[in-house]
């Protein structure tokens, strides 16, 4: 229990040491952008009638704290979403972050990690089966639908599905929500209707996770179907299924969980694209309206961050997870 | 040669089509030998059909020559063992062939193409205009020389003033080899960089020659796009721009990763803890949006090239981690190998032994990794012209072209629009199954994606 609990920890602080080295790269890119938040708020207002000059910007930068150093900046950054949770206001919609971000974040991650499972729930028995097959015409077929998965791009799935559906039910299935729940607040009615749109992203994005995770199962199977202890459970009588689930699958699921948190990653990559075209408005579609159209840094840095932050959760849970399952993993760590 | 060699033969169900077992124990005892084919190699060849290194072999061996074959299996390289059974891999090679075809596309394109892919070499007659296929017959009867009509645009009080195309079915224009239409040149070079002492203006191997047009009119093999440009042209081109960015940031992304990767795992302790860390923290942020968050500090008034570059080093710069970890692991384990020790204590330095001693076991796995990682950044490039951050316009990207199918006007009117994408699933396909097929041959060690 004591070797467990050290492992626990030692992985909670490297992934707090991760999510601040994630924080650093983000800031800077942040960062990066040309303009700061002083002249685009003041750009802003310049719009709307009223004359600026240098020293409005620098009263501004001075009242934002834009004076100061960047690893102050940084820190200041870091500090207050970590203790406070706290990300500022939008550079560009004058708005709290966290309220403009509340809903839509869960509303991602949700879409996200319901793909995550999807994708497994199909991958994992499909590549078990596929690696032990002896029949070719299984094993290429299959091959050859997980890697159009790989070929066909994301956002041209999204673009058919929506032409045949136009087409053939007259609906184009864009959007999250129906006309008259948009603005409504949660609901068990609104889920609803939630839930028989969400599905069009969840299994685009599937689909190509599914390819994706398809092969990963399929490698890993492939490497442990051959070690001595698979024969020699066979010599003992141990066949069929439960040789396979007993023995190869149970060692090859385990890297496949530990990388879960990077499938979610690959997941959420594909999303501001999806959203693009379905026109979702959840945060990949905010990302891309951040980073894309209006350069608004405050915003699209919250949004990353929040992402790794949970990818980094999810590794450290899987770990955690693993390592309860399977003591070489615990002992891996510890050396 | 490493511990890969000594393993014994797996009885892989899915690599070893075995159809001809009794060829097994001839070579079965492979696995003690110096010469050290790797695992599983075996069988494949055996199942190898004809033709090449091999064909002669077992041509020889049915004549009963057994021990010349056996001498020349044991005598092959290492890349001729892969190559035999890369061969027998008939998906794999279909795909070879298939990108080879592409890629020579892609290369000669201007040669191919009839017109020049940019506005300048528009057909203002023939805009949105369907793909033009040339035929030998007709109601009029048979021509041995391939022949498509003359079209004409019309906007009269009959059309109700919109400009109306129609073909005109007694006008033949009939299809030419080698024509003359615009120059083009091979090697052409002409860098804008930031800083004037960086400019470069090269134009070489300067031609004009074509190989297919028609007289007195134009021809649209894969249709024209809104502004009359060549969609077949434009494709061609755009299958060359795709492979150069992915080639560039694959070259990028594969130099960093050998070099933290192998600092990484030949040190291993504090520098691997580190290093190891950044690269976690690089994997974790999803690549999308960096590539938005950097392609926003791109200014928008870089000129094409300009981007192009940008974008193949951003892509270098995201795309290391995966293959460093690889490198990483594979070291951390082959470091305390007898033959590293040896070289140590001939006094040869770390940068040496990583060169030329670790890295190089790892040869074959590097280019399978190489290949699988292409078609990434061909998507990755994709993707991002496609939201609009990567390549514009007059570049003809993959990426751009497909930009132009998302509109609802296209998807309903214009569905030519769609066949840049059918070249991007090929050429992505191709990338995928040549890449299988290499690590099916040449791998000895987990075909593991982490």
């Amino acid at each position: 229990m004591a070797q467990f609990l050290q492992f626990a920890f030692t992985r909670a602080v490297m992934a707090l040491v991760t999510l601040l080295t994630v924080s650093l790269i983000v800031f800077t890119l942040m960062e990066l952008v040309p303009g700061t938040c002083a002249e685009r708020y003041l750009a802003f207002k310049n719009t709307q009638g009223s004359q600026i000059s240098i020293d409005d910007i620098k009263a501004e930068e001075k009242r934002l704290g834009l004076d100061r150093p960047f690893l102050i900046r940084w820190g200041s950054w870091v500090g207050n979403v970590f203790f406070k949770g706290e990300f500022g206001d939008s550079c560009i919609l004058r708005l709290n972050i966290n309220q403009l971000l509340a809903d839509k974040f869960w509303i991602s991650l949700g879409i996200c990690l319901a793909a995550l499972f999807l994708s497994y729930l199909i991958a994992v028995p499909i590549g078990i089966v596929s690696a032990s097959s002896n029949s070719p015409v299984t094993n290429n077929t299959l091959r050859f639908v997980s890697y159009l998965g790989l070929a066909l791009p994301n956002f041209l799935l999204a673009l058919i599905i929506m032409l045949f559906s136009t087409v053939v039910f007259g609906d184009s299935l864009t959007g999250l929500f129906s006309k008259e729940f948009r603005d409504a607040a949660w609901s068990w009615a609104k889920f609803q209707d939630f839930l028989s749109r969400a599905w069009l992203p969840i299994f685009i994005l599937g689909w190509s996770a599914t390819a994706f995770a398809l092969q990963t199962v399929r490698a890993l199977m492939l490497d442990e179907i051959g070690k001595l202890y698979v024969t020699a459970a066979a010599a003992r009588g141990v066949s069929g299924s439960s040789l396979l689930w007993r023995y190869p699958a149970r060692h090859a699921l385990g890297p496949v969980i530990n990388s879960l948190g990077f499938d979610l990653n690959r997941i959420f990559n594909e999303l501001p694209i999806v959203a693009l075209i379905l026109t979702l408005t959840e945060a990949g579609a905010l990302l891309i309206e951040a980073l894309a159209r209006s350069n608004d840094q405050q915003l699209a840095g919250a949004i990353i961050f929040l992402l790794t932050a949970s990818i980094v959760a999810l590794n450290f849970v899987t770990d955690i997870l693993l390592a309860l399952l399977d003591p070489r993993v615990r002992r891996g760590l510890m050396g | 040669m490493t511990g890969k060699n000594v393993t014994p033969p797996r009885d892989d169900p899915d690599r070893a089509p075995v159809q001809q077992p009794e060829h097994l124990d001839a070579y079965g005892v492979h696995g003690a030998e110096g010469t050290a084919p790797a695992p599983g190699m075996t069988t494949a060849i055996a199942a190898e059909g004809g033709g090449g290194v091999f064909g002669w072999l077992r041509r020889k061996k049915q004549a009963g020559v057994d021990e010349k074959a056996k001498e020349a299996y044991f005598t092959a390289s290492q890349g001729q063992l892969i190559w035999a059974r890369f061969k027998s891999n008939r998906s794999a090679m279909i795909a070879l062939w298939a990108l080879v075809v592409m890629v020579l596309m892609g290369l000669f394109a201007p040669f191919l193409s009839p017109y020049n892919p940019t506005i300048a070499g528009r057909d203002a007659n023939y805009e949105n205009g369907a793909p033009q296929i040339p035929k030998f017959w007709d109601e009029n009867g048979f021509s041995i020389r391939p022949f498509i009509y003359a079209t004409e645009r019309e906007r009269s009080i009959k059309t109700n003033f919109r400009w109306v195309m129609t073909e005109n079915r007694d006008k033949r224009l009939y299809l030419q080899f080698f024509v003359k239409d615009w120059r083009y040149s091979f090697v052409e070079i002409d860098w804008d960089l930031p800083g004037s002492w960086l400019d470069v203006d090269l134009k070489l191997l300067t031609f004009d020659r074509h190989l297919f047009g028609v007289e007195g009119g134009k021809i649209h093999l894969f249709g024209t796009d809104a502004s009359g440009k060549d969609i077949f042209g434009r494709t061609l081109h755009a299958i060359w721009t795709s492979l150069a960015v992915g080639t560039l940031g694959v070259m990028i992304a594969f130099i960093l990763a050998l070099i933290i990767g192998g600092v990484s795992g030949y040190y291993g302790g504090w520098i691997d803890g580190l290093l190891q860390m950044i690269t976690d923290a690089i994997r974790t942020v999803p690549p999308i949006p960096l590539f938005m968050a950097l392609a926003a500090f791109m200014p928008d008034h870089w000129s094409s090239e300009t981007r192009f570059f940008f974008i193949s080093i951003i892509l270098g710069f995201i795309g290391w981690p995966t293959l460093a970890r690889r490198i990483r692991t594979h070291l951390l384990t082959e470091r305390s190998q007898e033959y590293v020790l040896a070289a140590e204590l001939c006094g040869a330095s770390s940068s040496h032994i990583i060169r030329r001693h670790l890295l190089p076991s790892f040869t074959s796995y590097i280019i399978v990794d190489l290949m699988i990682s292409f078609p990434y950044m061909v998507r990755s490039e994709t993707a991002l012209s496609f939201i609009g951050l990567g390549l514009k316009d007059p570049v003809n990207s993959l990426g751009a072209l497909m930009q132009n199918v998302s509109q609802a006007d296209v998807l309903l009117n214009y569905q030519w629009y769609f066949i840049p994408v059918l070249f991007f699933i090929a050429l992505v396909l191709a990338f995928v199954f040549v890449g299988d097929g290499l690590r099916d041959a040449s791998d000895p060690y987990s075909g593991t994606k982490k």
